[in-house]
């Protein structure tokens, strides 16, 4: 397990190259916690990781799953960063390696579900086959879930919101987003 | 292979700054597609106070957060911070949520929504403006001042005028941006200089863009948005208005198939979102291959006919009997556009019964013949007439609209035209509530005429008593063109056979040796005057960016242009709605407008008439020269000055709604027009419209000297030549190209300059169908190369005799066409939604342009190029940066429904 771990990492690195990782260690030195484990954040590329750091520190640290519970293309619909409007979110296990994915087959990940065009919630419109989000049932905007939500085809103005993930022993946390929730001026302000 | 760190990746914020609530509100209109979208700017001091998240608190007058489709949502890319009065202020650039036209509650297209990051500003991407004039000095283009710039200029066109002639002063100019800049810009070439030697941005010559439509009598801009709404049927053809228009897809035709259940069928190579959306709602996707289009409309006109479908009643009112054709107003059949495309007999009927007889004749209209020729399923064509054409039960027609656009006249411009034209008669298409026929448009229509085209003077005399307009493009490397004005577009890669035209232009103006190796303005002049007497060519191009090469590499002067934004402006849309585009910020530097630029020449140059001092001076001008066409706006001018007010001012008040051109006055009341062709129509008193207002034919019947409609016919060896010839040999593949969404009518904000853009459109792509890739070794992510060595050039003027010396074949056996090589490279998607056989790639992408293996042989009968038929091969070149980085592009498919 340990070995499929690094095979994966590394591959991650090379698939990134020049994108500084988040670890844990320097993610916890940014909210003063206390370090437990070895968890591996890949980096969104062109954000320098002290940045990236800084930006994650604003955002509540919430448990949302067990990676030991995920089955491969079934989402699990969660709430963040609040239980206020627009929050809904959905995480997978995409059976593929993705951009900012984790586990040993860097394939979770978690994107808030409100079409960045007018804030229809694609929630229910996971299409596996094409590991995307969408077509949107308002103007068919459809999103690829393994390239950090870039849109695939359509009318929105911003990928999807990725909510990052951290992995700790077996359980998953959402750390912070990378976006703007539609509807909101601040992913923060409910 | 390594992504690069200079990679100008988006890096996406989570809060955006919301203007406050007396923030000021100015409004505007998108400046990409001819949808042309409501805005509205906000704009307050950079330094706040901002805006605060309850309705009370934000001039957006929104409580935060929103809920779905409130509209007013302040995303990223709809904020931006630039000058205005020379202080930093904060802009929101949103689509207008209260318009009850166009984009009705403030829908948006990908390219709208980011409209705000066009904006020039010294800290982003945009801050490669053009700011200064510039003059190429020892290969250094060198800042210098407007007069220095201008006084080479005019003094060089002087010279070429007075020594080679006014055809020898050419201007290729966009015929779009604003009535202001183009009445400027033709009131100078023709009605000032007076020269033939003129061509718009896509096309070699100034010409008919649908020419079959005006023989029959069909104005190209008929319909309104609301059409698609009340259809039963909508014919799109050529396109995918999902793909490129896209306000018009959301708002108004998935209005019409959630409520009317329309069927939507679409005539397209590639099976695009649109394509795969209609079928799901019970319309059809006609896979046919490129430039195939007249054999598939002449096969469902004969469905139709055989089963009795066709609307005979409107048939039998609205089309022209021999007599009509023959006689109206003493001018009949001798002074109409067919006659002027030597044509003799090929194309006319006496009437209806003629028109059918000759189809029912012809071979290629059989289903089965047709089908093949289509490479599509026979049964297509049948079910395509049964939803276009057949009755209800109770004997009521569907309403049928027909929309049309690049694939289908870029391809096989006259035929298809004609014949999907000829088609719209049969199905009682025009001028009634869903029963439309129109393009759907490109560019947004900003086009003035502040001149007549001197037909006299163009040296392309064909048969008969006639002449065709001038060919800029052969005229160019036939070394004719002595100074060349190019005006905001990418000449070179926007035309065909585009390698061609690099070698021309490096061999007239780079490899000529009188070079300017001074800054003494006299010493440049002599220089410049040397080279054109020596057969050189002087270029000045004129843009708001650096446009490599016409700009990088042989001009002479640059000269930089204030835009969108940065003057008051005015311009029409697909549905001939008139809006003023507000000046809301500072140009760059010391850009102006083209208007005004043209000005400044002009004066020095020695010609009146050209002392305006602000954009509304040249749009009062401009007026009286809309008189009678689609987007007359003449009395914009007359109720202003009844009112006392600048016609700008007036324009403005009716904000993002604007008014429905052709306007007509009655009594003090502006009458808009909703749709051409309006037969029903009964707004207009008894009397007329005021003599201020000229009323055509075109808006209460249709466009010929009887009011009716001219059938015509459409037969296939008019076109098979060249499209044997075209057809891919070998190991070729059909390469066909188009706009996609993300990018389209914007690619010079898209991918050079909107990093959002850029991350997903890196490079270049080419669509691949999965068996054609994989007998080449090709996956999704591999760089391809796609080359042609076989690429006609038409290379100079034929004269023409015999009736085959125009066809592709006479031309060729005659030595008229040159054989080039042409080249581009892509990253290759694989998928399933292109046809099989066929490769599609972006228009014109300017570092890979498609155009270089396009072939430069104008449909001989209108002097249209046939950008969408071309044939290649295509080679694995190896992995693309992008195959394995999940950071850029996606290689998924584009109709997942």
């Amino acid at each position: 397990m340990s070995s499929l771990k690094t095979d994966a990492h590394e591959h991650a690195i090379k698939s990134e190259p020049k994108h500084d990782c988040l670890s844990r260690r320097s993610f916890l030195i940014g909210t003063g916690a206390a370090a437990t484990g070895t968890v591996m954040l890949t980096g969104i590329p062109g954000l320098e990781g002290k940045a990236w750091a800084a930006h994650v520190a604003r955002y509540p640290r919430i448990l949302i799953a067990k990676l030991s519970a995920l089955q491969v293309e079934r989402p699990q619909r969660f709430r963040y960063p609040d239980d206020g409007k627009n929050t809904n979110s959905m995480l997978v296990k995409l059976g593929q390696e993705a951009g900012g994915g984790i586990g040993p087959d860097r394939d979770v990940i978690a994107f808030n579900t409100l079409c960045t065009h007018m804030g229809a919630d694609l929630g229910r419109y996971y299409k596996a086959s094409d590991t995307a989000l969408g077509p949107c049932p308002f103007h068919q905007s459809v999103f690829d879930l393994t390239r950090h939500g870039i849109i695939i085809s359509g009318h929105a103005t911003e990928s999807l919101p990725q909510v990052l993930l951290e992995l700790d022993g077996d359980e998953i946390w959402a750390v912070g987003m990378v976006g703007l929730i539609y509807g909101r001026y601040d992913n923060l302000a409910a | 292979m390594a992504v690069t760190t200079s990679t100008p990746f988006y890096q996406p914020v989570d809060t955006v700054t919301l203007p406050p609530i007396n923030a000021e509100v100015l409004t505007t209109c998108c400046d990409y597609c001819v949808v042309a979208c409501g805005y509205k700017i906000y704009r307050w001091p950079a330094e706040g106070p901002h805006g605060g998240p309850a309705k009370e608190e934000n001039a957006l007058n929104r409580d935060y957060p929103l809920s779905p489709l409130a509209g007013n949502w302040l995303g990223p890319n709809q904020f931006t911070q630039a000058g205005h009065n020379g202080k930093l202020h904060n802009f929101a650039i949103i689509a207008d949520a209260d318009a009850d036209v166009v984009n009705v509650r403030g829908g948006h297209s990908i390219r709208g929504g980011c409209i705000s990051q066009k904006v020039y500003s010294p800290r982003l991407a945009t801050r490669d403006r053009l700011k200064y004039p510039l003059v190429r000095v020892n290969d250094i283009l060198m800042p210098v001042t407007w007069d220095f710039a201008l006084d080479i200029m005019a003094e060089v066109s002087k010279h070429v005028i007075r020594h080679h002639g006014e055809q020898a002063w050419a201007m290729k100019y966009f015929s779009y941006q604003f009535y202001e800049n183009t009445y400027a810009l033709t009131k100078l070439a023709f009605r000032s200089i007076n020269t033939p030697a003129v061509a718009h941005h896509d096309h070699p010559s100034i010409v008919d863009s649908a020419p079959g439509w005006t023989d029959i009598g069909y104005d190209i801009f008929g319909a309104c948005y609301e059409d698609f709404s009340l259809a039963d049927c909508i014919v799109c053809s050529g396109t995918d208005p999902y793909e490129t228009k896209t306000v018009l897809w959301n708002e108004w035709i998935l209005k019409g198939i959630a409520k009317n259940k329309t069927k939507v069928i679409m005539i397209n190579p590639r099976r695009t979102m649109g394509a795969a959306y209609a079928e799901k709602h019970g319309g059809l996707h006609i896979d046919l291959n490129p430039g195939s289009d007249t054999v598939v409309h002449m096969a469902i006109q004969r469905i139709i006919i055989e089963n009795g479908w066709q609307d005979q009643a409107f048939i039998d009112k609205w089309t022209n009997n021999f007599w009509e054709t023959d006689s109206g107003f003493g001018q009949g059949t001798r002074n109409t556009p067919w006659q002027w495309r030597t044509t003799w007999g090929k194309f006319q009927v006496d009437g209806w019964e003629d028109w059918k007889e000759w189809l029912l004749s012809q071979e290629e209209s059989k289903p089965e013949v047709a089908a093949r020729i289509a490479g599509i399923d026979p049964q297509k064509l049948y079910q395509a007439a049964e939803m276009m054409a057949k009755p209800r039960e109770d004997g009521e027609r569907p309403r049928t609209t027909i929309g049309i656009e690049k694939g289908n006249y870029w391809s096989n411009n006259y035929l298809n035209t004609v014949s999907i034209g000829t088609l719209g008669i049969i199905l009682g298409c025009g001028g009634r509530p869903g029963r439309a026929i129109t393009r759907f448009g490109g560019h947004q229509r900003g086009g003035s005429n502040g001149g007549p085209y001197p037909n006299l003077k163009s040296p392309y005399k064909v048969g008969g008593r006639r002449r065709n307009r001038l060919d800029l493009d052969r005229w160019l490397q036939s070394g004719q063109v002595r100074f060349a004005y190019v005006v905001g577009t990418t000449w070179v890669q926007a035309m065909a056979g585009s390698s061609a035209l690099e070698d021309a232009f490096r061999r007239y103006t780079r490899n000529n040796p009188h070079q300017i190796r001074s800054l003494d303005k006299e010493e440049i002049i002599a220089t410049l005057k040397r080279r054109v007497d020596s057969g050189g060519t002087v270029v000045a191009n004129q843009d708001i960016y650096m446009v490599d090469p016409i700009g990088a590499k042989y001009a002479d002067i640059v000269l930089p242009a204030a835009t969108w934004g940065e003057s008051d402006f005015t311009r029409a849309n697909g549905e001939r709605r008139i809006r003023l585009y507000s000046a809301f910020y500072d140009p760059p530097g010391d850009a102006k407008p083209d208007w005004k630029i043209v000005s400044m020449f002009a004066k020095k140059m020695g010609f009146s008439g050209y002392d305006w001092n602000e954009p509304n001076d040249v749009f009062e001008e401009s007026c009286r020269f809309s008189r009678g066409g689609r987007t007359d706006y003449n009395v914009l001018r007359t109720v202003a000055m009844r009112r006392g007010m600048k016609a700008h001012e007036l324009l403005r008040s009716y904000g993002t709604t604007g008014l429905q051109c052709p306007l007509l006055l009655d009594g003090d009341t502006i009458l808009e027009t909703k749709r051409l062709h309006d037969v029903e129509r009964t707004d207009v008193p008894d009397t007329g419209p005021e003599g201020v207002t000229v009323a055509g034919k075109n808006i209460f019947a249709f466009k010929s000297h009887a009011g009716k409609l001219n059938l015509l016919k459409s037969p296939w060896s008019v076109w098979s030549d060249f499209y044997d010839f075209m057809t891919p040999k070998g190991d070729e593949l059909w390469v066909t190209n188009g706009r996609i969404n993300e990018i389209w009518q914007s690619g010079f904000d898209d991918t050079e300059r909107r990093a959002y853009i850029q991350q997903r459109w890196p490079m270049n792509f080419a669509e691949i169908h999965p068996d054609d890739a994989a007998s080449r070794g090709i996956e999704s992510g591999d760089m391809v190369a796609i080359q042609s060595a076989r690429v006609p050039v038409l290379k100079d003027y034929n004269l023409f005799v015999k009736s085959d010396d125009m066809s592709f074949d006479g031309q060729m056996k005659r030595g008229h066409i040159d054989l080039v090589t042409g080249q581009f490279s892509a990253v290759a998607i694989v998928t399933p939604a292109i046809k099989k056989g066929v490769v599609f790639t972006n228009f014109l992408a300017k570092n890979a342009p498609a155009n270089a293996i396009v072939p430069r042989v104008p449909d001989p009968l209108t002097l249209n190029y046939r950008f969408k038929i071309a044939s290649g091969t295509v080679q694995r070149m190896g992995e693309s940066p992008f195959k394995n980085d999940f950071s850029q592009m996606s290689f998924r498919r584009r109709d997942i429904v």
